[in-house]
């Protein structure tokens, strides 16, 4: 089987996290962003070994509800801007929660764990002032799309399976 | 569950004594007083092995003592620091009517001189054939270039406003935004060369009808409205007092209420005058709280809307015995007065449906407490609402959440050896799987102290993914193995990191387990378990200038077993951003969220306000003053309607010595 080269999974890697970065935070930005939050995320599923791990300000959100509410106390014109990202594939063979027949490496780097580490501003509010935030995020391949039809196009690729946001500033 | 058991990573097998002395403390669960959900939240991380015992049983979370108090400065409960001084000041400047040094502060007000550039030649680029005239490009050219040039600052050049004037473009920015981008005169646009100049007013507004009247010059008519200020200002209340003010004898004798001269042409002017009187917001906010409009006919704000610009930070306002009647006639004070803590809307027909528009008032200022004199917030709310707006995300203790101690263990010697000996710390913790890269992110909020070191020794390694974005340049600055790591650590410079023990408040640190990381071993296709670390912090950069250079981080590890032959634990992930320094945002401990408890009440000093009045016009003490106005809600009028209904039955002593009864 043909490795996964270097090259293909640092462009991966990039592509993913970069994907994230670019749809993330604009969702937290809009009111009505904040309905989809969830899908960025696994699953709490109890019959899948991948479960998230979420972590706001050192307040631990057992799951992606709760994660709404949480987004939705903020004040209007809540801005979020990314400043700076990189990213560091992890694993390039992640199979947590994978299907039994999916444990290959797949060298497009499709089943990669994907460290993103993000440094960026936000603003609570007009007039509010302008503060720190670093966000890590675990993106892990989304296996709902793994072998299945072409009409789950428009669900995420990559989802959150760990993310630590902080308020540094 | 994992298909195999988590081989949890296992202790160091020979970490330096030295770090290990400490023994207990460090970074631990706690097992407190709080419930079941709390344990994982709280980590701990109290080093000092002499001290820890005792901060723990005090029951609260990590970092204790020293923490700056970062809590509730800005617009709450009124000025404590430095107040005292203020209002002094503040009121010499009103009594004397000094303190401008301007001949026309309402005319000084309208331009602020050097705020704006003329550019011309954006008609003659290519540009000029954009749907928008070539506009938008224009102004993204001028920031870019201007901020290009000011690279030193690392400050992002912003244009706030901009004006298409005939064919020139008027742009308006921060004066040293300006000055950098008038540097860029002379510069070719898309095929034109720009031509940048100061762009000057041709005719400053002028005060409009104004020149056909017989009055006083600006300047006497500043030095009447200041002495007008001046005999309405009560420094001790901190209240300034406009209420009636088509009666005020001041004013009649400046001829402003005979004819077309209103309220709305002199209360701007006022405010501008008032304005002037204070170098800034905070002396502004520490010297007036109060104000009262009470007894001005107004049946909306539109008249005084120059209010809520002078006084941003009120808290107390008194709007009684107008004629307001509907929550939209405050609309045009928009959301600027979201300070107040109290409103008074007594004697208003909007008083009678206040039951039903309570909820939208509270909205409207989340920090209101009281309503016409009813409370609708409790300080614990207030002090609640202020916090969430400052982070709506409450700060919590770090989520510290180890197993068997790896993360603290290598925090610990991670931070000793990255100052002290780079090559150790790789041999100890690093493979030649070990990925590590830095990114800068330079544009965030930092503290505005002195220039920042100059960046230099990590740009050339920097990562950051929004700006590097060839493949080859993002493929060369991720270092895999520690020998490669080795030559780039070798080439920055040393650091100082806070020591742990002694200044764990100048760290976030937080960890948690995480799943399906490679098997070194090769036996488990499902991965291992192991950790992900977060330290976010400062260090103070070894260089050869003589200043201080310190620098934010933050930097995540992830940990995992190591493989045969290499470090019981190692690091898959190194990953570093780097900022401007910042003071660390750290959790809020219980004193920074309990309102001080000698902050002078700003509801208090309206009552005593009223008090005072009550008594000069019924002759009360202020005792008897004060349970008149209670009863009457603190209505003034309604007190008076009471007292006169009643004043033949209250005792001598409710009166003042040598009060005219």
């Amino acid at each position: 089987m043909a490795e996964l080269t270097q090259d293909q999974e640092v462009k991966t890697a990039i592509e993913a996290a970069e994907a994230f970065v670019t749809s993330y935070y604009p969702a937290l930005n809009r009111l009505s962003g904040l309905k989809d939050l969830s899908t960025f995320y696994v699953k709490n599923d109890p019959s899948s070994p991948l479960k998230p791990d979420i972590s706001l300000n050192g307040n631990l959100i057992t799951d992606t509800t709760e994660l709404e509410t949480v987004f939705e106390r903020q004040p209007a014109k809540t801005h979020y801007e990314v400043l700076s990202f990189d990213c560091h594939t992890l694993n390039s063979n992640y199979n947590v929660g994978a299907p039994n027949d999916l444990l290959e490496m797949n060298k497009l780097g499709k089943k990669m764990s994907i460290l993103v580490m993000v440094s960026g501003s936000v603003r609570y509010g007009e007039g509010g002032e302008t503060k720190g935030f670093t966000d890590n995020v675990v993106l892990v391949p989304n296996w709902e799309l793994f072998g299945k039809s072409p009409k789950n196009n428009l669900k995420k690729k990559w989802l959150v399976q760990t993310q630590k946001l902080r308020v540094v500033f | 569950m994992l298909e195999r058991a988590s081989p949890a990573p296992r202790g160091p097998r020979n970490s330096s004594p030295s770090i290990r002395g400490g023994g207990r403390g460090g970074i631990q669960k706690r097992r407190g007083g709080a419930g079941p959900v709390r344990v994982d939240k709280d980590g701990d991380l109290v080093m000092d092995p002499t001290t820890a015992g005792e901060k723990r049983r005090s029951g609260r979370g990590q970092i204790e003592g020293n923490a700056p108090s970062r809590g509730s400065g800005r617009g709450r409960g009124g000025p404590s620091r430095n107040a005292s001084a203020g209002v002094l000041k503040a009121q010499q400047a009103i009594m004397r009517g000094i303190g401008a040094k301007q001949a026309n502060v309402l005319e000084s007000r309208i331009t602020a001189p050097g705020s704006q550039l003329q550019v011309d030649g954006l008609n003659e680029s290519k540009a000029a054939s954009n749907p928008d005239g070539g506009l938008e490009s224009l102004l993204a050219f001028l920031e870019r270039k201007a901020s290009a040039l000011d690279s030193k600052s690392n400050r992002a050049i912003k244009i706030k406003k901009s004006l298409k004037k005939g064919d020139s473009v008027i742009i308006t920015a921060n004066p040293e935004d300006i000055a950098a981008i008038q540097k860029l005169d002379s510069f070719s646009f898309a095929g034109s060369v720009l031509r940048i100049q100061a762009y000057e007013t041709q005719s400053p507004p002028t005060k409009g009808d104004k020149k056909d009247e017989p009055s006083p010059s600006a300047q006497e008519t500043k030095e009447r409205l200041k002495a007008v200020l001046a005999s309405r200002y009560d420094g001790n209340l901190k209240l300034l007092n406009l209420s009636a003010l088509a009666q005020d004898t001041g004013l009649r004798e400046m001829g402003v209420f005979d004819g077309t001269t209103t309220t709305s042409k002199i209360f701007p002017a006022l405010m501008v005058v008032c304005d002037s009187l204070f170098k800034n917001r905070q002396e502004k906010r520490d010297a007036i709280v109060s104000v009262t409009l009470a007894d001005n006919d107004l049946a909306d704000v539109a008249d005084v809307t120059a209010l809520a610009q002078t006084f941003p930070d009120l808290k107390n306002l008194d709007l009684s015995r107008n004629k307001i009647a509907q929550l939209s006639s405050l609309d045009a004070w928009g959301q600027k007065m979201k300070n107040l803590t109290t409103l008074l809307l007594t004697n208003n027909p909007i008083e009678t449906q206040l039951a039903t528009l309570k909820t939208d008032i509270m909205k409207r200022y989340p920090f209101l407490e009281y309503l016409n004199g009813v409370q609708v917030r409790t300080p614990e709310e207030v002090a609640a609402a202020i916090e969430i707006a400052k982070c709506p995300i409450p700060l919590a203790a770090p989520d510290f959440r180890d197993v068997g101690q790896v993360g603290e263990n290598f925090i610990r010697q991670f931070i000793v050896l990255y100052d002290s000996n780079r090559p150790q710390l790789l041999a100890t913790f690093y493979d030649a799987q070990s990925v590590h890269s830095i990114s800068l992110s330079l544009t965030g909020p930092r503290d505005s102290k002195g220039p920042i070191p100059s960046w230099a020794p990590y740009i050339k390694h920097s990562r950051n993914l929004t700006r590097v974005t060839n493949l080859p340049t993002q493929m060369s600055r991720i270092h895999r193995g520690s020998q490669a790591i080795q030559l780039v650590w070798s080439t920055l410079p040393a650091t100082r990191h806070p020591d742990i023990q002694t200044q764990a408040d100048k760290y976030i640190i937080e960890c948690n387990p995480l799943p399906g990381l490679v098997d070194p071993s090769g036996q488990s296709p499902r991965g291992v378990d192991g950790l992900i670390v977060t330290m976010h912090g400062e260090f103070e950069e070894q260089n050869d200038s003589t200043d201080q250079a310190l620098r934010s981080f933050s930097r995540t590890f992830v940990l995992g077993p190591g493989g045969p032959g290499g470090p019981p634990i190692r690091v898959v992930s190194d990953m570093m951003t780097l900022r401007p320094w910042g003071t660390l945002a750290l959790p809020r401990t219980l004193e920074n969220t309990q309102p001080a408890a000698n902050a002078i009440n700003p509801e208090q000093q309206l009552q005593e306000a009223l008090a005072i009045e009550l008594g000069r016009l019924t002759g009360m003490t202020a005792n008897y003053a004060a349970m008149c106005l209670t009863e009457t809600r603190w209505d003034l009028e309604k007190a008076l309607v009471v007292f006169n209904a009643n004043k033949d039955k209250l005792p001598p002593d409710a009166f003042m010595a040598g009060a005219n009864r």
